[in-house]
C-alpha cells in the first residue's frame, strides 16, 4: 500500500508521450493515456469518463501546439484536479522545448484549412524529439518528486544510451531513402521527413483537414510522376481509399505507418514504434525489393 | 449568500493546499507566520522585497522563438446563424433563439432573418477561475447577456462553483448554445417549460464530482429569476412561464445529477435527472385581468443521450446519436387556477451518412399531460446538415406543427396545422473554444 501511495500518477493526451513518461519514471510512476494510438489525435471525443481518469492524475503530458485544443480543455476543467491546471507543476506541454517545424510565417486564417498556428505539432517520432521530452518529462517528475530525482536521472541517461543506439541501426537502415521525393496524406510528416532526409512534394489533403477534391488528385497525380515520387505515406486512422487510388494511378507504393503507441498491438513502446516506422520505410527503398 | 459562496471559492484553495501539501506542521507554521508578517509590512506601506530570479526549470532555453504573438487577450469568437424561410402562421412555443420570421397568429411569413449572433470571450482569469462571457443578439433585437460567469478550477473535494449569469445545467439542451443544436429550433419543451429564452440567469451552481468508479456528478443550482407574465392581448401566441413569478424575494432552484456510461469504444450513454423549483408568472388575459400569478411551479425531468461513433475514420465517417428528453410539471393551485400537472418530451435521432452529411429527425409533444395553462402542440422536424468543415455548416430543416386547441384560458388556434421550411447558414470566426461531450 505504502509502495502504492508513492507511485506518480501520469495522464497522458497521447499514448507515446506515456510510453516516454515510463522509460524516465519507471517503477516511480503509473501512466494512462486519454486517447488510443489507433486514434486521431486531433479529433478524439471528450468522454467525460476522461475526466475521472484526470481528476487522479498527478501530471498531465501533451502535445501541445493546439493539436489537442479541441477537446482537451474541458476535460482539463471538468476534471476538478488543481494539480494539473494550466499553469500548474502537473500540467506540462512536451514541445515547449521542441524545436518547432511549418510554424506560419505570415498571417494565418482559417481559408488555409486547418492549420496549426503555433506550427507543426506531429513532432515526437524523431530521436532527437524524443530525447527531448523525455529531458523535459524528467525535470519535471524531479520538481514534482524530488526524491526521485537520482532515479529519474539514471533513467535518462540509460533511455538517451538506447535511443543513440538504436538512431545509428535506424539511420543506416534508411540511408538508402535519403534523397527520396514522398507525398503524404496529412502534412503531418515533417519531422520525419527532416530526420530522414526525405523530400516532400505534395499532400493528399489540399489544405489540412479539408477532403481533397478530383481536380487536386489529379495535379497531386502528375507531380509524383512528373518528380518520380514513388512512396505515398499516410497515417493508419485515415480513410485508406483515396490515397490508395492516388498510389496506385502515379504508380507509387502508398505506405501505411503507424504515429503512435498503441497503434498495433505489438507497438508497445517509443522503441517499438520508431522500429515499425523504419521497418517499413526501409522495406520500400529502391532496391529492398 | 452568492458573495459568501465566492469567499468560500477563493478561500478554499488556499486551504486544500494547505492541507494536502505534505508539508511537516512545524514548517508550515514557520511559513504561515513569515506570510503574515509580509502581509502586515505591506499594509504598513512597505514594499515587498523584489521575488528573487526564478530560474528555468527546462536545462535550455525553447528553441522556438516564433511561437505566435502571445498575447493576454481573451478568446474571441463570433457566430452567426443566418436563415431564409416559410412559415405558414407563428409557431405555438418560440424560443428567443428560434428564426423568428414575424409570422402572426393567422397569417404567413416568408423571409429572411439573422437567427442569432453571438460573440464569445474567454480566458483563464487567475490561478482560481476561468471567466467566460457570451452575448447573443437573437433575430437582430438588442443585445443580451446569455453567459457571463466564473468557473472555479481550483477548490479541493472534486467541487466546481459556477458563478454569475449562466445557463442552468437543466436537462441536456438547455445548457447548449444554439450552434450545438443538431436542428434549426430548439426542441418545445425548452419554450413551454424552461422558458423562451431557456433557463439562464444570475445565479450561483455547485457541483460536486462524487468519487465512484463511473462518472456521476451531482449539482445544485439558485438563480434569480424574474419574468413577466404571458400577455393574451400580443397578437403572437405567448406561453406561460415556469418561473420568474416573485423573482426579487423568491430564488428559483434547481439541481441536477449527470452520469455517462462508455459502454464500449463505439457506444456510449449520457444520462440525467432534473428538478427544479420557483414560481410562475401566471398570465394577463386579453383584457389585462391577471390569472395563475405566484404559483408554485416544480419541474421534473430526465434526459438520455446515446451515441455510436467509430473510434476513427479508417472505420468510416458515419455515426450515430440519440437524445431524449422528457419534463413534468406540477404547478399548484392558486389565484383561481386548480392544481394541476402538464409535461412534454421530444426523441431524436441524428445520423452522420457521410464526412460532412448528417440527417437528422425529431418528434416534439408537450401537453402530455395537458393543462390550463399548456395545451397539447405536436411537431415533427428534420434537418439535413452539410458540414463545410469544422467551422461553417449548411442546414435544410423542415418542420409541421400541430396546435390542439384544447386550453380554456389560451386563444383558438387557426389553422391548426402549420408547416415551416428553412435554410440555415451557421459560421464561427475567432478562436472558439471545444465544447463538451
Amino acid at each position: 500500500m505504502l509502495a502504492l501511495l508513492a507511485v506518480l500518477q501520469i495522464v497522458s493526451s497521447i499514448p507515446t508521450l506515456g510510453s516516454l513518461a515510463k522509460e524516465v519514471g519507471g517503477n516511480r510512476v503509473n501512466v494512462e493515456s486519454l486517447g488510443k494510438g489507433y486514434q486521431d489525435p486531433h479529433f478524439i471525443e471528450p468522454k467525460p469518463n476522461l475526466m475521472l481518469v484526470l481528476n487522479r492524475a498527478d501530471l498531465l503530458l501533451y502535445v501541445g501546439l493546439e493539436l489537442e485544443i479541441g477537446w482537451l480543455p474541458p476535460l482539463v476543467l471538468g476534471s476538478r484536479n488543481p494539480r494539473i491546471q494550466p499553469g500548474e507543476l502537473g500540467n506540462l506541454d512536451c514541445s515547449r522545448a521542441i524545436p518547432v517545424l511549418d510554424v506560419p510565417t505570415t498571417k494565418v486564417d482559417r481559408s488555409m484549412g486547418d492549420i496549426h498556428p503555433q506550427g507543426n505539432p506531429h513532432y515526437w517520432l524523431p530521436p532527437g524529439n524524443a530525447k527531448i521530452i523525455a529531458r523535459e518529462i524528467a525535470q519535471r517528475l524531479e520538481e514534482l518528486d524530488p526524491e526521485g530525482r537520482g532515479d529519474y536521472e539514471k533513467n535518462l541517461a540509460a533511455f538517451n544510451a538506447r535511443v543513440d543506439a538504436k538512431a545509428r541501426q535506424w539511420e543506416s537502415a534508411t540511408r538508402k531513402l535519403r534523397g527520396a521525393r514522398i507525398a503524404t496524406y496529412h502534412k503531418s510528416w515533417s519531422y520525419v521527413s527532416q530526420w530522414l532526409g526525405l523530400e516532400e512534394i505534395g499532400y493528399v489533403e489540399p489544405k489540412p483537414g479539408i477532403p481533397p477534391d478530383p481536380q487536386h488528385l489529379a495535379r497531386l497525380i502528375a507531380l509524383m510522376k512528373e518528380k518520380q515520387s514513388k512512396l505515398l505515406l499516410m497515417e493508419d486512422f485515415y480513410n485508406r481509399s483515396v490515397a490508395a487510388l492516388v498510389a496506385q494511378k502515379a504508380g507509387a507504393k502508398l505506405l501505411v505507418l503507424p504515429t503512435d503507441v498503441g497503434a498495433t498491438p505489438e507497438i508497445k513502446d517509443w522503441f517499438t514504434l520508431a522500429d515499425a516506422v523504419v521497418r517499413t520505410l526501409s522495406s520500400s527503398a529502391p532496391g529492398s525489393g | 449568500m452568492k458573495l459568501a459562496l465566492l469567499f468560500l471559492a477563493v478561500a478554499l484553495p488556499a486551504a486544500a493546499q494547505q492541507s494536502d501539501g505534505g508539508v511537516p506542521d512545524d514548517l508550515q507554521k514557520e511559513l504561515e507566520k513569515a506570510l503574515q508578517a509580509d502581509k502586515a509590512a505591506a499594509a504598513q506601506g512597505g514594499q515587498p522585497a523584489p521575488p528573487a530570479a526564478v530560474a528555468q526549470s527546462t536545462g535550455s532555453a525553447p528553441q522556438t522563438l516564433l511561437r505566435g504573438a502571445q498575447s493576454l487577450n481573451p478568446d474571441f469568437s463570433v457566430i452567426l446563424d443566418a436563415d431564409v424561410g416559410y412559415q405558414r402562421r407563428a409557431p405555438q412555443l418560440l424560443s428567443g433563439d428560434d428564426p423568428d420570421l414575424k409570422a402572426e397568429a393567422a397569417r404567413h411569413a416568408l423571409g429572411f432573418t439573422a437567427q442569432e449572433v453571438e460573440l464569445a470571450f474567454s480566458a483563464i482569469v487567475d490561478p482560481y477561475f476561468k471567466g467566460e462571457v457570451y452575448l447573443t443578439i437573437p433575430n437582430l433585437e438588442g443585445i443580451e447577456v446569455e453567459e457571463a460567469f466564473a468557473t472555479t478550477t481550483s477548490l479541493p473535494w472534486n467541487l466546481q462553483i459556477k458563478a454569475g449569469s449562466f445557463r442552468s445545467a437543466f436537462g441536456r439542451q438547455n445548457g447548449q448554445h444554439l450552434h450545438m443544436q443538431d436542428f434549426t429550433r430548439r426542441p418545445l419543451i425548452n419554450a413551454a417549460f424552461l422558458g423562451a429564452d431557456g433557463m439562464r440567469g444570475p445565479g450561483v451552481q455547485v457541483s460536486w464530482l462524487t468519487p465512484l468508479p463511473f462518472f456521476l456528478t451531482i449539482a445544485g443550482e439558485a438563480f434569480s429569476l424574474r419574468g413577466d407574465p404571458a400577455d393574451l392581448s400580443q397578437a403572437t401566441p405567448q406561453t406561460v412561464p415556469s418561473f420568474g413569478g416573485d423573482g426579487s424575494s423568491h430564488p428559483t432552484l434547481a439541481a441536477e445529477a449527470k452520469a455517462f456510461f462508455p459502454v464500449s469504444e463505439t457506444w456510449s450513454l449520457t444520462s440525467g435527472l432534473n428538478f427544479a423549483s420557483g414560481r410562475s408568472t401566471g398570465l394577463l388575459l386579453a383584457d389585462g385581468t391577471p390569472v395563475g400569478a405566484g404559483r408554485d411551479s416544480q419541474l421534473y425531468g430526465a434526459d438520455v443521450y446515446l451515441k455510436w461513433k467509430p473510434v476513427n475514420v479508417a472505420q468510416g465517417y458515419e455515426s450515430l446519436a440519440f437524445q431524449a428528453e422528457a419534463i413534468f410539471r406540477h404547478l399548484s393551485g392558486g389565484d383561481g387556477i386548480q392544481d394541476e400537472w402538464d409535461g412534454g418530451a421530444y426523441a431524436q435521432i441524428v445520423a452522420q451518412f457521410a464526412r460532412r452529411w448528417f440527417l437528422g429527425i425529431r418528434g416534439d409533444l408537450v401537453g402530455i399531460p395537458s393543462s390550463t395553462v399548456l395545451p397539447r402542440t405536436q411537431r415533427i422536424g428534420g434537418s439535413l446538415t452539410f458540414q463545410g468543415s469544422e467551422f461553417s455548416r449548411v442546414r435544410l430543416y423542415a418542420e409541421a406543427e400541430h396546435a390542439d386547441n384544447s386550453s380554456a384560458l389560451l386563444p383558438q388556434v387557426n389553422p391548426q396545422w402549420a408547416p415551416a421550411v428553412f435554410l440555415q447558414l451557421e459560421y464561427s470566426i475567432g478562436a472558439h473554444g471545444a465544447h463538451p461531450y
